[in-house]
């Protein structure tokens, strides 16, 4: 067995040493605690004692050489092996911290238009962000100012702008997105935002196989809780409780026993992911989609997914979302419940391998079974559904996983997620 | 209620604590018989004894140490440094022991203090006796800062600051000794982390902090009067931890701010706040950001000199208007 | 009660065995394991095991070992960067203080502190502190709460022969004679201050025991290479401290065999120094005391032996350590576990 003698860390801040004499030859026996080579940093001459025992059988640096701290300088026949370090890779660093030490101050992404019009005037970043949002001209806005000989276009003059228009509905949250203004000729043309949107959508939509599996889940039992609970909720916490909370707690237990769910997939290897990062699909009025994370999904009860979402989803509606919060999302949930519609079949993003979709919850007929027989009652009903990466994993196994949201969402004590004493 | 000066609010923070808990001890130079130099700590020797009020020779560096050494073994000292600029003499113990003996043990141990210091200008002290040196002790990681203004908020933030398990710094401000303001009977505690919309509005925000907010008061006072610029006025109070919630919330209403500092323009807090802001907020901005503070030079000790070097109300209202209007 | 100056009266040593065999065998064993220890330490530098910087107490070990028998539970030790034989000797593991020098996982601050840094709370090791003179008034505070609450231990300081030029020593010494703390000051003298002599940089001959007078404190000189020695003193000014009898300030002459730190080869040392000091190695001198007290040579060995095991034993321990995880990067600036300094 053989060890090796390295250049030895020599000084605080010494980062290499030149030998510059041999007190042994190849061949030499070595016992610990010999002399074996004199060695000059820049701050210091020294000499460098054996730590092993046994015959020098090669040096691979020689008197007059340098070699960094921790190079092999010589190699020992000997019985004792100096083993390597073991510096195991420390496990994945946890998100649950709020903010990342590296985002101690979160930069919001997205880009709102130039700095400056066509014609060279400038406008502010609030100018900038109101006429993307808004969906103005700004060639038209910047003809404007500088007709009025305005240096610059800041927010009172596009808020003008904005409302000298023709007003656009805004419906309260949530709502059904209004339609575009179509101007003369019926053509319109989509935004930056929208189109970037379109283009990863396309891609994902190109490369993986999707598969769409539905299940019908009463939400009688949810809805009891929600409303027994909402007027209080409302008024801690300024909102509204829909089912959104309920289904992707749901959601977050039911991974835990389909871990598969809850990974990345690049085309070869699927990597499960340890915590749950939510994104929360959110419609942009003519802006295109954002799919905001909530991380550390799986530690939060109803009521903190409640919150952790409305702040998100307030984020990307007032574009403060950074970099941050939209990456390493593991899986996500489109919620389309305010539309009105049955079912809906979502675009995956890659490299999630699935993406759940809730859909209108109404009171409908159904059979209802008891000891004393089958009867006709009204519940609430709403399809919960799934488009599935059919590379990651086959039917069985998200059916399973769909099986298992039904089974909470209907039978779980949702009672406990809420405190007693609001 | 009563009305108490801000000088008696600090005797009265430090009784409330001292009452609540027996191992509240608290030690200094001239705190105890004679009242604090400033007459900040009158009567608390009388009330309760030389055993818990002690006067200390003139060793900062033994104040600090000892208070820490005390606090890392169970008792919850306040030790005072008299003025703030005398930090610089026993700065170890707050840039490199209390601050970072938690993380250094790993947890094992902690330092539950407060510092209360004299800091601040506009009392023709010179230039060794008059600096604002908040922003000294907010760049060192691991401990916290406050600065009140009022004499309400010196006891709430006091109470808040003994009872917190981290070392805090509290800049009492020099000039502010003499202010009045109502306080409530009975026990007050604030909350460290927390700033105050003092005037809310709608034209533009204005951040301060300690002498500088009823400076930045008065001043949006006459912006509204005479200007008609209606100033939203947020008195920062504890620079670590720091509100960024309320002033970037402040931001998205009025898009405009401006920091009123009385350190001199090198790294003062402001600055901090302004990069923060350009950088979380930049898309809520209609304007450039702008720090209003004392120039970078020593405080004179003549008065018309050092009146003119601090931001006064009418050089916020001059900057404000000229900065809105441009 | 013995006064402090009777303690060190060098013919006592034979005459009486106030110590006793037990506390004999738990100075030797002390000594004998943070001598082995250190030298692992030593070998663990040369290897690229131990980062940074380190510093070493070998030669210095019985003032460690005399006080940590000395020291009750209960009575709190602070120490300088130089502090691994005194975190040793409060009963703290050697895969704890190796494992924080080559900070891993398993040392005793999971790597965040480093050598220099030394903490224990459970051993009453209340940190090393690498600021020069630091800690003295914060030794000094920790007895001001033992004489606050009525609580009876003792807060004991221990650093260099540098740290008496400091102004922090001074404030520390006046501070705790006019409060009368339950303090002992002990200032390990090894001649010299880093890379200098103490004589060339201090006023006087005795750093610490020739100051001791303008604190209104007794000079208390000790040959701090004898551990019983070492160990009566210690009881003396301990028990003086906790019957209210107010500081001491004792000065333990010894020397340090390697360089100030493992960077240093000492190349400043007058030739024949190291060699008059080795022959007044401590180590060596209790090993002859326990023969003269007639504990059989295979006791002796058995000590000796089970340190060697012991060290081996925490090597391997360490090597297989990993690192400590990524988050405790920003664990534990503030108590709430966390770093924020912002909502």
């Amino acid at each position: 067995m053989t060890s090796t003698i390295i250049m030895p860390q020599l000084g605080e801040t010494v980062a290499e040493g030149k030998v510059l004499a041999w007190f042994k030859s190849i061949g030499d026996e070595i016992r610990e605690g010999d002399n074996l080579f004199e060695v000059e940093t820049d701050k210091v001459t020294i000499e460098v004692q054996a730590v092993v025992a046994g015959r020098l059988s090669e040096i691979r640096v020689g008197p007059g050489a340098t070699a960094k701290v921790g190079e092999v300088v010589a190699v020992v026949d000997g019985n004792m092996t100096a083993k390597a370090p073991v510096l195991t890779a420390a496990p994945a660093a946890k998100t649950s911290q709020w903010r990342s030490p590296f985002e101690e101050v979160s930069t919001p992404i997205g880009r709102f238009g130039p700095a400056k019009g066509p014609n060279g005037i400038h406008l502010t970043p609030l100018a900038r962000r109101l006429i993307a949002q808004g969906g103005l001209d700004l060639a038209g806005l910047a003809t404007e100012a500088q007709r009025r000989g305005e240096r610059r276009i800041d927010g009172a003059a596009v808020r003008a702008a904005i409302s000298a228009r023709p007003a656009t509905p805004t419906a309260p949250l949530p709502a059904p997105p209004s339609p575009l203004p179509v101007p003369e000729g019926n053509v319109i043309s989509l935004n930056a935002v929208r189109l970037r949107t379109g283009e990863r959508l396309t891609e994902n939509w190109r490369t993986i196989p999707h598969v769409f599996q539905a299940i019908e889940v009463d939400f009688t039992a949810v809805n009891r809780v929600r409303r027994s609970r909402k007027a209080d909720f409302q008024a801690t916490h300024g909102f509204s409780l829909t089912f959104l909370p309920f289904i992707a707690r749901a959601t977050c237990l039911a991974i835990s026993a389909y871990p598969q769910i809850n990974a990345r997939f690049d085309g070869k290897v699927l990597t499960l992911s340890r915590d749950v990062n939510l994104g929360i699909a959110v419609d942009l009025d003519h802006n295109g989609l954002v799919v905001p994370v909530v991380r550390g999904a799986g530690e939060l009860t109803a009521i903190g997914l409640a919150k952790a979402i409305r702040r998100q989803t307030e984020k990307a509606k007032a574009g403060k979302l950074s970099a941050d919060d939209l990456a390493e999302g593991t899986y996500s949930i489109s919620n389309n419940g305010a539309f009105g519609t049955t079912f809906t079949a979502p675009i995956i993003n890659a490299p999630q391998v699935g993406i759940l979709s809730t859909d209108a919850i109404r009171l409908k007929p159904a059979v209802v079974s008891t000891p004393e027989g089958d009867f006709l009652a009204p519940r609430m009903i709403g399809i919960v559904a799934q488009s599935f990466d059919h590379r990651a994993f086959d039917g069985a196994y998200s059916a399973a996983f769909l099986s298992r949201i039904k089974l909470i969402l209907e039978t779980r004590n949702w009672d406990e997620e809420f405190p007693s004493d609001l | 209620m009563a009305e108490l000066t801000y000088r008696d609010a600090v005797a009265r923070g430090i009784a409330q604590e001292m009452e609540r808990d027996e191992r509240v001890v608290f030690l200094g130079e001239d705190i105890g018989k004679a009242g604090g130099v400033f007459k900040t700590t009158v009567g608390l020797y009388e009330k309760f004894g030389p055993r818990r009020v002690r006067d200390t020779p003139i060793s900062e560096q033994a104040i600090l140490g000892a208070a820490m050494g005390a606090a890392m073994t169970g008792l919850r000292p306040i030790a005072e440094i008299m003025f703030a600029d005398f930090l610089a003499v026993c700065f170890d113990y707050v840039a490199n022991e209390m601050s970072k003996l938690r993380y250094m043990s790993n947890g094992q141990l902690a330092c539950p203090l407060v510092i209360r210091t004299g800091n601040g200008g506009g009392v023709r002290f010179g230039a060794q006796h008059s600096q604002a040196v908040e922003n000294w002790t907010m760049m060192i990681p691991g401990v916290k800062v406050v600065a009140p203004s009022s004499p309400m908020d010196v006891i709430g933030l006091m109470a808040a600051a003994v009872r917190d398990p981290d070392p805090v710094i509290f800049h009492e401000h020099k000039a502010l000794y003499a202010i009045k303001g109502e306080v409530p009977d009975g026990e007050i505690v604030d909350r460290l982390g927390t700033a105050k919309i003092l005037r809310p509005g709608r034209d533009c925000t204005i951040v301060a902090l300690a002498l500088m907010v009823p400076r930045a008061l008065a001043a949006a006072e006459t912006l509204q009067r005479e200007h008609g610029v209606d100033a939203e006025v947020i008195d920062v109070r504890s620079l670590v931890p720091l509100d960024t919630q309320t002033i970037l919330g402040s931001v998205a209403k009025t898009g405009r701010l401006f920091t009123v500092e009385e350190n001199p323009r090198l790294c003062g807090w402001g600055a901090e706040i302004a990069s923060i802001v350009a950088d979380e907020a930049f898309w809520d901005l209609d304007g450039p950001i702008v720090r209003i503070t004392t120039p970078h030079i020593p405080l004179p000790a003549a008065d018309h000199l050092e009146d003119l070097a601090l931001p006064s109300a009418s050089r916020i209202v001059d900057k404000v208007r000229r900065v809105l209007n441009g | 009660m013995a006064s402090v100056k009777d303690a060190t009266a060098p013919n006592d040593r034979l005459r009486n065995d106030d110590i006793g065999l037990d506390r004999r065998l738990e100075l030797f064993r002390l000594q004998v394991e943070i001598r082995d220890c250190e030298k692992r330490a030593f070998d663990l530098f040369l290897q690229n095991l131990i980062k940074g910087t380190s510093h070493l107490s070998i030669g210095q070990e019985a003032v460690a070992a005399g006080f940590g028998v000395a020291m009750q539970k209960g009575d709190k030790s602070f120490c300088t960067y130089r502090g691994h034989a005194h975190t040793l000797a409060r009963g703290a593991s050697m895969e704890g203080m190796l494992g924080e020098l080559m900070l891993r996982d398993i040392g005793l601050m999971r790597g965040k502190g480093g050598s220099m840094h030394l903490t224990s709370v459970k051993h009453d090791v209340l940190g090393s502190y690498a600021i020069i003179g630091a800690h003295l008034p914060i030794a000094c505070g920790s007895a001001w709460r033992a004489q606050y609450l009525g609580e009876k231990d003792v807060s004991v300081c221990f650093f260099g022969d540098g740290t008496t030029n400091i102004g922090a020593f001074h404030e520390a010494l006046n501070f705790a004679a006019v409060w009368k703390l339950p303090v002992v000051f002990v200032c390990e003298n090894n001649l010299y201050m880093e890379y200098t002599p103490i004589s060339e940089v201090t006023a006087v001959k005795h750093p610490a025991a020739d100051r001791a007078a303008a604190y209104g404190l007794e000079r208390i000189v000790v040959d701090g290479n004898d551990a019983d020695v070492v160990y009566r003193t210690a009881l003396a000014a301990l028990e003086m401290a906790r019957d209210g009898g107010g500081p001491s300030l004792i000065e333990c002459l010894t020397y340090r065999h390697s360089g100030h730190s493992r960077a240093d080869p000492a190349k400043y040392r007058p030739p024949g120094e190291l060699e008059e000091w080795l022959k007044r190695d401590p180590v060596v001198i209790y090993r002859e005391r326990l023969r003269d007290f007639g504990v059989k040579q295979e006791t002796i060995d058995a000590v000796e032996a089970a340190s060697k095991r012991k060290v081996e034993a925490a090597t391997e321990a360490c090597k297989a350590s990993p690192q400590a995880p990524l988050e405790l990067l920003t664990a534990d600036v503030y108590a709430d576990g966390g770093w924020a300094w912002r909502n």
